[in-house]
């Protein structure tokens, strides 16, 4: 198997956890763990229906190997400190394109919902082209920004972070979703997750390892 | 993604197995590794093999 040689990576992965600003407090604590591995920000994400669950994406530099860095003590740890024990699927990729339909302004201040999903698309290059064809429509349905990563292992393969402006319209996306957000209607099956709604809850800045 | 962080085992690796046949998460483990060292991406591989069987039913074949 080829490894990936990188300059930047992502990495997410969604699961259970019993407390999340437990957890967080734990994460802070390991934050030279996190070092370790060239780590430059973890966010997490609060579902805001259903079982407690959290949406964590890591933003790594550098990266020689990306197998290096999943099977190193900070990662197994993200979910030890979580009482994760059955490990769930870990999305790698790396930036497409973050589209923002909206101009920054005061009301950037509330938060909107957070609509992740990983999925398989026909072809990434054009669903670009048919999301900013669309962006009118998008930004008619509350949605603020469109963030799209593709996965290093498999070239059809796309994690999208959408915020969206409220709850209410969050809610008309999930259930009528435009026809160019193809993804919306492919989550939740075999080893993708089902769709995460939340909202931001963390953010952190990992300070570089010494040296 | 990812399914076993202990060999780098990816989804589209599992997927291609249990097309090739593999039923089951031991013969996954045999076949390429995944959950032969600590085990904890075997639900995982289990939703892997479930979502195909699933797939191979005419119910759901237009999925």
């Amino acid at each position: 198997m080829s490894e990936y040689r990188l300059h930047s990576v992502i990495l997410a992965a969604d699961y259970p956890v019993d407390d999340v600003d437990e957890m967080w407090a734990q994460l802070n604590e390991r934050q030279s763990h996190l070092a370790e591995i060239d780590a430059h920000h973890v966010v997490v994400y609060s579902a805001m229906w259903g079982p407690s669950r959290v949406l964590v994406t890591i933003g790594v530099r550098c990266a020689n190997s990306i197998r290096e860095i999943l099977r190193s003590p900070a990662v197994f740890e993200l979910f030890d400190i979580s009482g994760v024990d059955e490990i769930p699927a870990v999305f790698a990729g790396e930036v497409v394109e973050k589209i923002d339909l909206y101009e920054p302004s005061l009301d950037d201040a509330v938060a909107g919902v957070i609509v992740g999903v990983v999925t398989s698309v026909d072809d990434v290059p054009a669903l670009m082209v048919k999301v900013h064809d669309a962006a009118p429509r998008f930004r008619q349905s509350g949605v603020r920004k469109i963030w799209v990563y593709k996965a290093f292992d498999d070239s059809r393969e796309v994690m999208i972070l959408q915020e969206i402006a409220d709850e209410i319209s969050a809610r008309r996306w999930i259930n009528h979703p435009d026809a160019a957000a193809e993804w919306m209607s492919k989550a939740s099956f075999g080893v993708y997750p089902t769709l995460f709604v939340g909202r931001f809850a963390h953010l952190m800045a990992v300070e570089a390892k010494a040296g | 993604m990812f399914v076993c962080l202990c060999t780098g085992v990816t989804s589209q690796v599992v997927t291609e197995l249990v097309a090739g046949g593999a039923t089951t998460s031991k013969q996954i483990a045999d076949a390429c590794g995944a959950g032969s060292d600590c085990g904890r991406c075997r639900r995982t591989v289990r939703a892997i093999i479930a979502a195909a069987s699933v797939e191979d039913c005419p119910r759901h074949a237009t999925r």
